[in-house]
Protein backbone atom coordinates (compact mmCIF):
# COMPACT_ATOMS: atom_id res chain seq x y z
CA UNK A 1 0.00 0.00 0.00
CA UNK A 2 2.89 2.32 0.80
CA UNK A 3 4.29 2.10 -2.74
CA UNK A 4 0.82 2.36 -4.25
CA UNK A 5 0.10 5.59 -2.39
CA UNK A 6 3.60 6.89 -3.06
CA UNK A 7 3.16 6.32 -6.78
CA UNK A 8 -0.20 8.13 -6.70
CA UNK A 9 1.38 11.04 -4.80
CA UNK A 10 4.21 11.29 -7.30
CA UNK A 11 1.86 11.09 -10.25
CA UNK A 12 -0.58 13.62 -8.79
CA UNK A 13 2.17 16.20 -8.20
CA UNK A 14 4.17 15.44 -11.31
CA UNK A 15 4.31 19.09 -12.40
CA UNK A 16 5.83 20.37 -9.19
CA UNK A 17 7.98 17.28 -8.81
CA UNK A 18 9.31 17.70 -12.34
CA UNK A 19 10.50 21.16 -11.31
CA UNK A 20 12.17 19.73 -8.22
CA UNK A 21 13.75 16.93 -10.28
CA UNK A 22 14.99 19.50 -12.79
CA UNK A 23 16.57 21.51 -9.97
CA UNK A 24 18.23 18.39 -8.57
CA UNK A 25 19.32 17.15 -12.02
CA UNK A 26 20.90 20.53 -12.83
CA UNK A 27 22.68 20.61 -9.48
CA UNK A 28 23.78 16.99 -9.83
CA UNK A 29 25.08 17.58 -13.36
CA UNK A 30 27.30 20.47 -12.31
CA UNK A 31 28.38 18.74 -9.08
CA UNK A 32 29.21 15.48 -10.87
CA UNK A 33 31.09 17.35 -13.58
CA UNK A 34 33.12 19.40 -11.14
CA UNK A 35 33.82 16.45 -8.83
CA UNK A 36 34.98 14.45 -11.83
CA UNK A 37 37.15 17.34 -12.98
CA UNK A 38 38.52 17.67 -9.46
CA UNK A 39 39.38 13.98 -9.25
CA UNK A 40 40.57 13.35 -12.77
CA UNK A 41 41.72 16.64 -14.22
CA UNK A 42 43.87 17.69 -11.29
CA UNK A 43 45.60 14.33 -11.49
CA UNK A 44 46.11 14.75 -15.20
CA UNK A 45 47.14 18.37 -14.81
CA UNK A 46 49.75 17.23 -12.31
CA UNK A 47 51.06 14.90 -14.96
CA UNK A 48 50.91 17.71 -17.50
CA UNK A 49 52.90 19.94 -15.20
CA UNK A 50 55.42 17.17 -14.77
CA UNK A 51 55.71 17.08 -18.54
CA UNK A 52 56.85 20.69 -18.53
CA UNK A 53 60.46 19.71 -18.10
CA UNK A 54 62.87 19.03 -15.29
CA UNK A 55 61.85 19.31 -11.67
CA UNK A 56 65.09 18.08 -10.04
CA UNK A 57 68.64 19.25 -10.72
CA UNK A 58 71.88 17.48 -9.83
CA UNK A 59 74.86 19.82 -9.80
CA UNK A 60 78.40 19.95 -8.47
CA UNK A 61 78.89 20.74 -4.78
CA UNK A 62 80.66 23.93 -3.78
CA UNK A 63 83.74 21.82 -3.05
CA UNK A 64 83.95 20.72 -6.69
CA UNK A 65 86.46 21.81 -9.32
CA UNK A 66 87.03 25.42 -10.35
CA UNK A 67 84.91 25.08 -13.51
CA UNK A 68 81.95 23.92 -11.38
CA UNK A 69 81.76 20.63 -13.24
CA UNK A 70 81.34 17.07 -12.05
CA UNK A 71 82.12 13.58 -13.26
CA UNK A 72 79.94 12.35 -16.13
CA UNK A 73 79.84 8.91 -14.49
CA UNK A 74 77.04 10.28 -12.31
CA UNK A 75 74.68 9.66 -15.25
CA UNK A 76 75.46 5.97 -15.14
CA UNK A 77 75.07 5.93 -11.34
CA UNK A 78 71.62 7.49 -11.61
CA UNK A 79 70.65 5.01 -14.30
CA UNK A 80 71.86 2.11 -12.11
CA UNK A 81 69.49 3.20 -9.32
CA UNK A 82 66.52 2.19 -11.58
CA UNK A 83 64.24 4.75 -9.95
CA UNK A 84 60.78 4.07 -11.39
CA UNK A 85 59.63 7.70 -10.96
CA UNK A 86 62.52 9.12 -13.01
CA UNK A 87 61.19 9.70 -16.52
CA UNK A 88 64.31 11.28 -18.00
CA UNK A 89 67.77 12.42 -16.90
CA UNK A 90 69.65 14.76 -19.22
CA UNK A 91 73.26 15.77 -18.50
CA UNK A 92 74.47 19.17 -19.68
CA UNK A 93 77.92 20.59 -20.17
CA UNK A 94 77.66 24.32 -20.81
CA UNK A 95 80.31 26.35 -22.61
CA UNK A 96 80.33 30.03 -23.47
CA UNK A 97 81.59 29.79 -27.06
CA UNK A 98 81.64 31.68 -30.32
CA UNK A 99 79.57 30.67 -33.34
CA UNK A 100 80.12 31.62 -36.99
CA UNK A 101 77.81 30.97 -39.89
CA UNK A 102 78.82 32.59 -43.16
CA UNK A 103 79.29 36.29 -42.44
CA UNK A 104 77.44 36.11 -39.12
CA UNK A 105 79.34 35.81 -35.89
CA UNK A 106 77.90 35.64 -32.38
CA UNK A 107 78.64 34.55 -28.84
CA UNK A 108 76.47 31.60 -27.80
CA UNK A 109 76.04 29.11 -25.01
CA UNK A 110 76.88 25.62 -26.23
CA UNK A 111 75.04 22.86 -24.40
CA UNK A 112 76.37 19.33 -24.74
CA UNK A 113 73.71 16.82 -23.88
CA UNK A 114 71.94 13.52 -24.70
CA UNK A 115 69.25 14.42 -27.22
CA UNK A 116 67.01 11.42 -26.54
CA UNK A 117 66.75 12.39 -22.86
CA UNK A 118 66.20 16.06 -23.70
CA UNK A 119 63.44 15.15 -26.16
CA UNK A 120 61.70 12.95 -23.58
CA UNK A 121 61.90 15.67 -20.95
CA UNK A 122 60.76 18.52 -23.18
CA UNK A 123 58.10 17.02 -25.36
CA UNK A 124 56.46 20.44 -25.64
CA UNK A 125 59.47 22.03 -27.41
CA UNK A 126 58.65 23.09 -30.92
CA UNK A 127 61.19 21.80 -33.42
CA UNK A 128 61.57 23.11 -36.95
CA UNK A 129 63.44 20.26 -38.67
CA UNK A 130 64.46 17.15 -36.73
CA UNK A 131 66.00 16.09 -33.44
CA UNK A 132 69.57 14.82 -33.55
CA UNK A 133 68.95 11.07 -33.61
CA UNK A 134 72.13 9.58 -32.15
CA UNK A 135 74.14 10.23 -28.97
CA UNK A 136 77.35 9.91 -31.04
CA UNK A 137 76.40 12.11 -33.97
CA UNK A 138 79.35 14.54 -33.95
CA UNK A 139 78.37 16.19 -37.22
CA UNK A 140 74.98 17.70 -36.35
CA UNK A 141 73.52 20.11 -33.86
CA UNK A 142 70.29 21.81 -32.90
CA UNK A 143 69.96 25.51 -32.30
CA UNK A 144 67.61 27.77 -30.41
CA UNK A 145 65.48 30.06 -32.56
CA UNK A 146 67.04 33.33 -31.31
CA UNK A 147 70.55 32.08 -31.92
CA UNK A 148 69.49 30.74 -35.33
CA UNK A 149 68.01 34.11 -36.19
CA UNK A 150 71.16 35.98 -35.16
CA UNK A 151 73.33 33.65 -37.21
CA UNK A 152 70.90 33.38 -40.13
CA UNK A 153 70.68 29.62 -39.79
CA UNK A 154 68.04 27.27 -41.06
CA UNK A 155 67.97 23.44 -40.98
CA UNK A 156 70.64 22.02 -43.28
CA UNK A 157 73.04 24.98 -42.97
CA UNK A 158 76.41 24.76 -41.20
CA UNK A 159 77.79 26.57 -38.16
CA UNK A 160 81.31 26.61 -36.76
CA UNK A 161 81.65 26.71 -32.99
CA UNK A 162 84.90 27.82 -31.40
CA UNK A 163 85.93 27.50 -27.74
CA UNK A 164 89.39 28.05 -26.26
CA UNK A 165 90.99 27.74 -29.69
CA UNK A 166 89.22 24.47 -30.51
CA UNK A 167 86.64 24.49 -33.29
CA UNK A 168 84.04 22.16 -34.73
CA UNK A 169 81.74 22.61 -37.72
CA UNK A 170 78.24 21.16 -37.43
CA UNK A 171 75.19 20.95 -39.64
CA UNK A 172 71.92 22.34 -38.17
CA UNK A 173 69.38 19.50 -37.96
CA UNK A 174 66.62 21.37 -36.18
CA UNK A 175 65.70 24.75 -34.74
CA UNK A 176 64.00 24.66 -31.33
CA UNK A 177 61.55 27.12 -29.85
CA UNK A 178 61.21 26.83 -26.06
CA UNK A 179 60.23 30.32 -24.94
CA UNK A 180 63.12 30.17 -22.51
CA UNK A 181 66.92 30.62 -22.32
CA UNK A 182 67.39 27.54 -24.52
CA UNK A 183 66.33 29.69 -27.48
CA UNK A 184 69.78 31.31 -27.40
CA UNK A 185 71.76 28.06 -27.16
CA UNK A 186 73.35 25.59 -29.54
CA UNK A 187 72.81 21.93 -28.60
CA UNK A 188 75.48 19.39 -29.48
CA UNK A 189 76.03 15.78 -28.40
CA UNK A 190 77.88 15.55 -25.08
CA UNK A 191 81.22 14.23 -26.48
CA UNK A 192 81.51 17.22 -28.84
CA UNK A 193 81.07 19.67 -25.94
CA UNK A 194 83.51 17.71 -23.80
CA UNK A 195 86.16 17.79 -26.59
CA UNK A 196 85.62 21.53 -27.11
CA UNK A 197 85.94 22.18 -23.38
CA UNK A 198 89.13 20.21 -23.09
CA UNK A 199 87.94 19.08 -19.65
CA UNK A 200 87.45 15.44 -20.59
CA UNK A 201 84.64 13.40 -19.13
CA UNK A 202 82.90 16.25 -17.21
CA UNK A 203 79.39 17.72 -17.09
CA UNK A 204 77.94 20.90 -15.54
CA UNK A 205 74.64 19.46 -14.29
CA UNK A 206 71.98 16.82 -14.78
CA UNK A 207 68.36 17.78 -15.24
CA UNK A 208 65.91 15.13 -14.05
CA UNK A 209 62.21 14.84 -14.75
CA UNK A 210 60.48 12.84 -12.03
CA UNK A 211 56.79 12.03 -11.98
CA UNK A 212 54.37 11.74 -9.07
CA UNK A 213 53.17 13.89 -6.22
CA UNK A 214 55.33 16.40 -4.38
CA UNK A 215 56.00 13.73 -1.75
CA UNK A 216 57.07 11.20 -4.37
CA UNK A 217 59.41 13.70 -5.95
CA UNK A 218 60.84 14.45 -2.54
CA UNK A 219 61.46 10.70 -2.21
CA UNK A 220 63.39 10.71 -5.49
CA UNK A 221 65.50 13.64 -4.26
CA UNK A 222 66.24 11.82 -1.03
CA UNK A 223 67.37 8.65 -2.82
CA UNK A 224 69.54 10.59 -5.25
CA UNK A 225 71.15 12.60 -2.43
CA UNK A 226 71.99 9.39 -0.60
CA UNK A 227 73.35 7.68 -3.69
CA UNK A 228 75.33 10.69 -4.96
CA UNK A 229 77.12 12.20 -1.96
CA UNK A 230 79.55 14.07 -4.25
CA UNK A 231 76.74 16.03 -5.88
CA UNK A 232 74.09 18.47 -4.84
CA UNK A 233 70.49 17.38 -5.53
CA UNK A 234 67.75 19.97 -5.32
CA UNK A 235 64.22 20.46 -6.59
CA UNK A 236 63.26 23.20 -9.00
CA UNK A 237 61.11 24.84 -6.34
CA UNK A 238 59.56 27.63 -8.34
CA UNK A 239 57.91 25.18 -10.70
CA UNK A 240 56.75 22.88 -7.90
CA UNK A 241 55.35 25.75 -5.85
CA UNK A 242 53.66 27.47 -8.78
CA UNK A 243 52.15 24.14 -9.74
CA UNK A 244 50.96 23.52 -6.18
CA UNK A 245 49.44 26.99 -5.90
CA UNK A 246 47.68 26.72 -9.23
CA UNK A 247 46.25 23.30 -8.40
CA UNK A 248 45.16 24.51 -4.95
CA UNK A 249 43.37 27.45 -6.57
CA UNK A 250 41.68 25.24 -9.12
CA UNK A 251 40.53 22.83 -6.41
CA UNK A 252 39.35 25.71 -4.22
CA UNK A 253 37.36 27.14 -7.10
CA UNK A 254 35.80 23.75 -7.81
CA UNK A 255 34.92 23.16 -4.14
CA UNK A 256 33.42 26.64 -3.83
CA UNK A 257 31.35 26.17 -6.97
CA UNK A 258 30.10 22.77 -5.80
CA UNK A 259 29.10 24.31 -2.45
CA UNK A 260 27.24 27.13 -4.17
CA UNK A 261 25.48 24.72 -6.51
CA UNK A 262 24.36 22.57 -3.57
CA UNK A 263 22.85 25.61 -1.85
CA UNK A 264 21.09 26.68 -5.06
CA UNK A 265 19.80 23.14 -5.59
CA UNK A 266 18.44 23.01 -2.04
CA UNK A 267 16.70 26.36 -2.65
CA UNK A 268 15.21 25.03 -5.90
CA UNK A 269 13.87 21.94 -4.13
CA UNK A 270 12.71 24.12 -1.23
CA UNK A 271 10.67 26.34 -3.56
CA UNK A 272 9.01 23.35 -5.22
CA UNK A 273 8.37 21.60 -1.91
CA UNK A 274 6.97 24.71 -0.22
CA UNK A 275 4.28 24.83 -2.91
CA UNK A 276 3.70 21.13 -2.48
CA UNK A 277 3.37 21.51 1.30
CA UNK A 278 0.55 24.01 0.85
CA UNK A 279 -1.18 21.64 -1.59
CA UNK A 280 -0.79 18.70 0.78
CA UNK A 281 -2.10 20.34 3.98
CA UNK A 282 -5.64 19.11 3.37
CA UNK A 283 -4.52 15.58 2.54
CA UNK A 284 -2.34 15.39 5.65
CA UNK A 285 -5.17 16.71 7.82
CA UNK A 286 -7.49 14.09 6.39
CA UNK A 287 -4.94 11.29 6.82
CA UNK A 288 -4.48 12.30 10.45
CA UNK A 289 -8.27 12.34 10.93
CA UNK A 290 -8.37 8.78 9.60
CA UNK A 291 -5.89 7.71 12.29
CA UNK A 292 -2.70 8.05 10.24
CA UNK A 293 0.34 8.35 12.52
CA UNK A 294 2.51 11.40 11.75
CA UNK A 295 5.57 9.22 11.16
CA UNK A 296 3.76 7.04 8.66
CA UNK A 297 2.38 10.06 6.81
CA UNK A 298 5.75 11.84 6.73
CA UNK A 299 7.37 8.69 5.38
CA UNK A 300 5.46 9.27 2.14
CA UNK A 301 6.92 12.73 1.79
CA UNK A 302 10.46 11.71 2.71
CA UNK A 303 10.21 8.89 0.17
CA UNK A 304 9.07 11.48 -2.35
CA UNK A 305 12.11 13.66 -1.62
CA UNK A 306 14.39 10.61 -1.92
CA UNK A 307 12.77 9.65 -5.23
CA UNK A 308 13.39 13.19 -6.47
CA UNK A 309 17.02 12.97 -5.36
CA UNK A 310 17.53 9.60 -7.10
CA UNK A 311 15.81 10.50 -10.34
CA UNK A 312 17.38 13.92 -10.60
CA UNK A 313 20.70 12.66 -9.26
CA UNK A 314 21.10 9.82 -11.75
CA UNK A 315 20.01 11.95 -14.71
CA UNK A 316 22.33 14.72 -13.52
CA UNK A 317 25.27 12.33 -13.09
CA UNK A 318 24.98 11.15 -16.68
CA UNK A 319 24.86 14.71 -17.98
CA UNK A 320 27.64 15.69 -15.58
CA UNK A 321 30.00 13.04 -16.89
CA UNK A 322 29.57 14.35 -20.41
CA UNK A 323 29.95 17.90 -19.11
CA UNK A 324 33.20 17.05 -17.33
CA UNK A 325 34.65 15.74 -20.59
CA UNK A 326 33.70 18.98 -22.28
CA UNK A 327 35.18 21.08 -19.44
CA UNK A 328 38.35 18.99 -19.53
CA UNK A 329 38.86 19.42 -23.24
CA UNK A 330 37.76 23.04 -23.55
CA UNK A 331 39.19 24.53 -20.38
CA UNK A 332 42.06 22.33 -19.22
CA UNK A 333 42.92 20.71 -22.57
CA UNK A 334 43.07 17.27 -20.99
CA UNK A 335 40.79 14.34 -21.63
CA UNK A 336 38.78 13.42 -18.54
CA UNK A 337 37.73 9.86 -17.79
CA UNK A 338 34.55 9.20 -15.79
CA UNK A 339 35.28 8.25 -12.16
CA UNK A 340 32.63 5.87 -10.79
CA UNK A 341 33.03 7.17 -7.23
CA UNK A 342 31.49 10.44 -8.45
CA UNK A 343 28.07 8.74 -8.93
CA UNK A 344 27.48 7.59 -5.32
CA UNK A 345 29.08 10.79 -4.01
CA UNK A 346 26.76 12.97 -6.11
CA UNK A 347 23.71 10.85 -5.23
CA UNK A 348 24.52 11.12 -1.52
CA UNK A 349 24.88 14.90 -1.87
CA UNK A 350 21.59 15.13 -3.74
CA UNK A 351 19.75 13.06 -1.11
CA UNK A 352 21.05 15.33 1.65
CA UNK A 353 20.16 18.43 -0.38
CA UNK A 354 16.69 17.11 -1.28
CA UNK A 355 15.89 16.17 2.30
CA UNK A 356 17.04 19.61 3.40
CA UNK A 357 14.91 21.15 0.66
CA UNK A 358 11.96 19.02 1.78
CA UNK A 359 12.01 20.58 5.25
CA UNK A 360 8.75 22.49 4.65
CA UNK A 361 6.98 19.14 4.29
CA UNK A 362 7.95 18.32 7.87
CA UNK A 363 5.80 21.23 9.01
CA UNK A 364 2.85 19.23 7.73
CA UNK A 365 3.29 17.01 10.77
CA UNK A 366 1.92 19.91 12.85
CA UNK A 367 -1.27 20.19 10.84
CA UNK A 368 -4.36 19.96 13.07
CA UNK A 369 -7.02 17.85 11.34
CA UNK A 370 -10.04 19.64 12.83
CA UNK A 371 -8.84 22.99 11.42
CA UNK A 372 -8.16 21.53 8.00
CA UNK A 373 -11.51 19.75 7.84
CA UNK A 374 -13.28 22.96 8.83
CA UNK A 375 -11.61 24.49 5.79
CA UNK A 376 -9.27 26.87 7.67
CA UNK B 1 -29.01 -1.92 32.43
CA UNK B 2 -26.74 -1.72 29.39
CA UNK B 3 -23.54 0.35 29.85
CA UNK B 4 -23.33 3.57 27.84
CA UNK B 5 -20.98 3.56 24.87
CA UNK B 6 -20.62 7.35 25.03
CA UNK B 7 -20.69 9.35 28.23
CA UNK B 8 -20.45 13.12 27.97
CA UNK B 9 -20.17 14.94 31.29
CA UNK B 10 -20.11 18.74 31.65
CA UNK B 11 -18.24 19.04 28.39
CA UNK B 12 -17.10 22.57 27.53
CA UNK B 13 -15.00 24.00 24.73
CA UNK B 14 -13.88 27.61 24.53
CA UNK B 15 -12.34 29.05 21.36
CA UNK B 16 -10.60 32.35 22.17
CA UNK B 17 -13.32 33.54 24.54
CA UNK B 18 -16.22 32.03 22.58
CA UNK B 19 -17.97 29.21 24.43
CA UNK B 20 -18.65 26.68 21.64
CA UNK B 21 -19.84 24.05 24.13
CA UNK B 22 -21.11 24.81 27.60
CA UNK B 23 -21.35 21.99 30.13
CA UNK B 24 -23.05 19.50 27.87
CA UNK B 25 -23.92 16.09 29.35
CA UNK B 26 -25.63 13.07 27.80
CA UNK B 27 -25.17 9.35 27.22
CA UNK B 28 -25.41 7.17 24.12
CA UNK B 29 -26.03 3.44 24.32
CA UNK B 30 -24.72 0.78 21.94
CA UNK B 31 -26.81 0.45 18.79
CA UNK B 32 -28.46 3.85 19.21
CA UNK B 33 -28.89 6.39 16.39
CA UNK B 34 -28.58 9.88 17.80
CA UNK B 35 -29.28 13.01 15.80
CA UNK B 36 -27.47 16.13 17.00
CA UNK B 37 -29.45 19.15 15.95
CA UNK B 38 -29.41 22.90 16.31
CA UNK B 39 -28.78 26.08 14.42
CA UNK B 40 -25.40 27.03 12.94
CA UNK B 41 -22.86 27.83 15.65
CA UNK B 42 -24.69 25.80 18.27
CA UNK B 43 -21.65 23.53 18.83
CA UNK B 44 -22.75 20.42 16.90
CA UNK B 45 -19.52 19.99 14.92
CA UNK B 46 -17.38 20.87 17.95
CA UNK B 47 -19.12 18.13 19.93
CA UNK B 48 -18.64 15.53 17.22
CA UNK B 49 -14.98 16.59 16.68
CA UNK B 50 -14.25 16.10 20.39
CA UNK B 51 -15.91 12.68 20.38
CA UNK B 52 -13.91 11.81 17.25
CA UNK B 53 -10.59 12.84 18.80
CA UNK B 54 -10.08 15.67 16.33
CA UNK B 55 -10.36 18.35 18.98
CA UNK B 56 -9.80 18.54 22.74
CA UNK B 57 -12.29 19.77 25.34
CA UNK B 58 -11.52 22.73 27.56
CA UNK B 59 -13.18 21.01 30.52
CA UNK B 60 -15.47 18.10 31.28
CA UNK B 61 -15.21 14.52 30.13
CA UNK B 62 -16.02 12.66 26.92
CA UNK B 63 -15.79 8.90 27.39
CA UNK B 64 -16.12 6.57 24.42
CA UNK B 65 -16.09 2.87 25.21
CA UNK B 66 -14.61 3.76 28.59
CA UNK B 67 -11.79 5.88 27.12
CA UNK B 68 -11.58 9.54 28.17
CA UNK B 69 -10.81 11.08 24.81
CA UNK B 70 -9.74 14.44 26.25
CA UNK B 71 -6.85 12.96 28.24
CA UNK B 72 -5.29 10.88 25.48
CA UNK B 73 -1.78 11.74 24.30
CA UNK B 74 -1.14 12.48 20.61
CA UNK B 75 -0.13 8.90 19.81
CA UNK B 76 -3.07 7.31 21.69
CA UNK B 77 -5.42 9.76 20.04
CA UNK B 78 -4.16 8.67 16.62
CA UNK B 79 -4.80 5.01 17.52
CA UNK B 80 -8.21 5.98 18.90
CA UNK B 81 -9.18 7.62 15.60
CA UNK B 82 -8.01 4.61 13.63
CA UNK B 83 -9.72 1.99 15.82
CA UNK B 84 -12.73 3.38 17.72
CA UNK B 85 -14.45 5.82 15.40
CA UNK B 86 -15.44 6.18 11.77
CA UNK B 87 -15.95 9.65 10.28
CA UNK B 88 -18.26 10.83 7.51
CA UNK B 89 -17.99 14.51 6.57
CA UNK B 90 -20.36 16.83 4.77
CA UNK B 91 -17.67 17.54 2.12
CA UNK B 92 -16.79 13.84 1.75
CA UNK B 93 -13.07 14.53 2.24
CA UNK B 94 -11.70 11.84 -0.03
CA UNK B 95 -8.05 11.93 -1.14
CA UNK B 96 -8.45 13.22 -4.70
CA UNK B 97 -5.58 11.28 -6.31
CA UNK B 98 -6.54 7.90 -4.81
CA UNK B 99 -9.21 5.72 -6.37
CA UNK B 100 -12.41 4.80 -4.48
CA UNK B 101 -10.81 1.48 -3.55
CA UNK B 102 -7.55 3.10 -2.44
CA UNK B 103 -9.41 5.65 -0.31
CA UNK B 104 -10.96 2.77 1.62
CA UNK B 105 -7.65 0.91 1.75
CA UNK B 106 -5.94 4.02 3.14
CA UNK B 107 -8.05 3.73 6.32
CA UNK B 108 -7.12 0.04 6.54
CA UNK B 109 -3.45 0.90 6.04
CA UNK B 110 -3.50 3.37 8.95
CA UNK B 111 -5.40 0.88 11.11
CA UNK B 112 -3.31 -2.22 10.38
CA UNK B 113 -2.92 -3.88 6.99
CA UNK B 114 -4.61 -2.91 3.72
CA UNK B 115 -6.80 -5.72 2.38
CA UNK B 116 -7.91 -5.02 -1.18
CA UNK B 117 -10.54 -7.76 -1.23
CA UNK B 118 -12.22 -6.57 1.97
CA UNK B 119 -12.11 -2.96 0.77
CA UNK B 120 -13.74 -3.97 -2.52
CA UNK B 121 -16.49 -5.83 -0.62
CA UNK B 122 -17.14 -2.74 1.52
CA UNK B 123 -17.62 -0.68 -1.63
CA UNK B 124 -19.88 -3.35 -3.14
CA UNK B 125 -22.06 -3.15 0.01
CA UNK B 126 -22.67 0.56 -0.64
CA UNK B 127 -23.43 -0.13 -4.30
CA UNK B 128 -20.10 0.94 -5.79
CA UNK B 129 -18.77 -2.41 -6.95
CA UNK B 130 -18.39 -1.00 -10.46
CA UNK B 131 -16.63 2.19 -9.35
CA UNK B 132 -13.61 0.75 -7.54
CA UNK B 133 -10.96 2.32 -9.73
CA UNK B 134 -12.65 5.67 -10.20
CA UNK B 135 -11.04 8.77 -8.77
CA UNK B 136 -13.27 10.96 -6.54
CA UNK B 137 -13.42 13.54 -9.32
CA UNK B 138 -15.04 10.92 -11.54
CA UNK B 139 -17.79 10.13 -9.00
CA UNK B 140 -21.03 11.98 -8.20
CA UNK B 141 -21.51 13.57 -4.76
CA UNK B 142 -23.67 10.67 -3.59
CA UNK B 143 -21.11 8.14 -4.80
CA UNK B 144 -18.31 10.02 -3.05
CA UNK B 145 -20.30 10.02 0.18
CA UNK B 146 -20.87 6.28 -0.13
CA UNK B 147 -17.10 5.80 -0.57
CA UNK B 148 -16.67 7.87 2.61
CA UNK B 149 -19.21 5.61 4.39
CA UNK B 150 -17.35 2.47 3.25
CA UNK B 151 -14.10 4.04 4.45
CA UNK B 152 -15.63 4.98 7.83
CA UNK B 153 -16.89 1.43 8.42
CA UNK B 154 -13.96 -0.59 7.04
CA UNK B 155 -12.19 -0.89 10.41
CA UNK B 156 -15.40 -1.87 12.27
CA UNK B 157 -15.47 1.18 14.57
CA UNK B 158 -17.56 1.26 17.77
CA UNK B 159 -18.99 4.62 16.82
CA UNK B 160 -19.92 6.18 13.47
CA UNK B 161 -19.72 9.98 13.51
CA UNK B 162 -21.43 11.72 10.61
CA UNK B 163 -21.30 15.51 10.23
CA UNK B 164 -24.20 16.50 7.96
CA UNK B 165 -23.50 13.61 5.59
CA UNK B 166 -26.36 14.58 3.26
CA UNK B 167 -25.78 18.34 3.40
CA UNK B 168 -24.21 18.46 -0.06
CA UNK B 169 -26.39 15.87 -1.77
CA UNK B 170 -29.45 16.04 -3.96
CA UNK B 171 -32.61 14.31 -2.79
CA UNK B 172 -32.01 11.02 -4.63
CA UNK B 173 -28.50 10.67 -3.26
CA UNK B 174 -29.66 11.80 0.18
CA UNK B 175 -32.18 8.97 0.25
CA UNK B 176 -29.54 6.50 -0.87
CA UNK B 177 -27.15 7.55 1.95
CA UNK B 178 -29.98 7.56 4.53
CA UNK B 179 -30.97 4.10 3.45
CA UNK B 180 -27.42 2.88 4.08
CA UNK B 181 -27.44 4.55 7.52
CA UNK B 182 -30.78 2.90 8.27
CA UNK B 183 -29.29 -0.48 7.35
CA UNK B 184 -26.26 0.17 9.52
CA UNK B 185 -28.52 1.10 12.41
CA UNK B 186 -30.53 -2.01 11.82
CA UNK B 187 -27.40 -4.13 12.00
CA UNK B 188 -26.49 -2.68 15.40
CA UNK B 189 -24.12 0.21 14.58
CA UNK B 190 -24.05 3.19 16.93
CA UNK B 191 -24.47 6.41 14.98
CA UNK B 192 -24.09 10.06 16.00
CA UNK B 193 -25.29 12.21 13.16
CA UNK B 194 -25.23 15.99 12.94
CA UNK B 195 -28.10 17.40 10.86
CA UNK B 196 -30.20 20.48 10.30
CA UNK B 197 -32.99 18.42 8.83
CA UNK B 198 -36.00 17.71 11.05
CA UNK B 199 -36.93 14.82 8.78
CA UNK B 200 -33.54 13.11 9.26
CA UNK B 201 -33.71 13.97 12.94
CA UNK B 202 -36.96 12.08 13.25
CA UNK B 203 -35.33 8.95 11.76
CA UNK B 204 -32.95 8.73 14.78
CA UNK B 205 -33.80 7.07 18.11
CA UNK B 206 -33.18 10.29 19.97
CA UNK B 207 -32.51 13.92 19.10
CA UNK B 208 -30.02 16.03 21.09
CA UNK B 209 -30.78 19.68 20.50
CA UNK B 210 -28.11 22.31 21.08
CA UNK B 211 -28.31 26.11 21.10
CA UNK B 212 -25.40 28.48 21.80
CA UNK B 213 -23.31 25.52 22.96
CA UNK B 214 -25.86 24.39 25.52
CA UNK B 215 -27.94 21.25 25.50
CA UNK B 216 -31.53 22.46 25.18
CA UNK B 217 -33.25 19.10 25.38
CA UNK B 218 -33.06 15.46 24.41
CA UNK B 219 -36.09 14.12 22.59
CA UNK B 220 -36.82 10.43 22.16
CA UNK B 221 -38.54 9.68 18.84
CA UNK B 222 -41.48 7.37 18.94
CA UNK B 223 -41.26 4.88 16.12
Amino acid sequence: MFWRILWRLLYASRGRLALAILAVASGAAVCAALLNVDLDATDKLTREFRALGANVVVSATQNGDAAGTMDANLIGQISDLHLPDVVAAAPYLYLSANAKAGENNSGVIVAGTLFDEVARMNSWWKVDGLWVASRDDRTQCMIGELAASRLGLTPGKSVTVTYAGRAVTLQVRGIVTTGSSEDSQIFVVLPVAQELSGLGDRITLIQIMARGSAAEIQGVIHRLSTALPAAQVRPLRQIAEAEGQLLARIRGLLAGTVGLILVLTALGVLAAMAGLAVERRRDVGLMKALGGPVRRIMRFFLAEATAIAFTGGIAGCLVGMALSEWIGERIFSVSISPRLIVIPATLALMIVVSLAGALPLRLLGRVRPAEILRGE
Amino acid sequence: MMAALVQVEDLSKIYGGVRALDKVSFEVYPGEWIAIMGPSGSGKTTLINILGGLDRPTSGRALVDGVNVGTLGERELTRYRAEKVGFVFQNFHLVPYLSALENVMLAQYFHSIADEKEAAQALERVGLGDRLDHLPGELSGGEQQRVALARALINHPNLLLADEPTGNLDEANEQMVLEILRELHGSGHTILLVTHSQEIGRMADRRIELAHGRLVHIVANVS
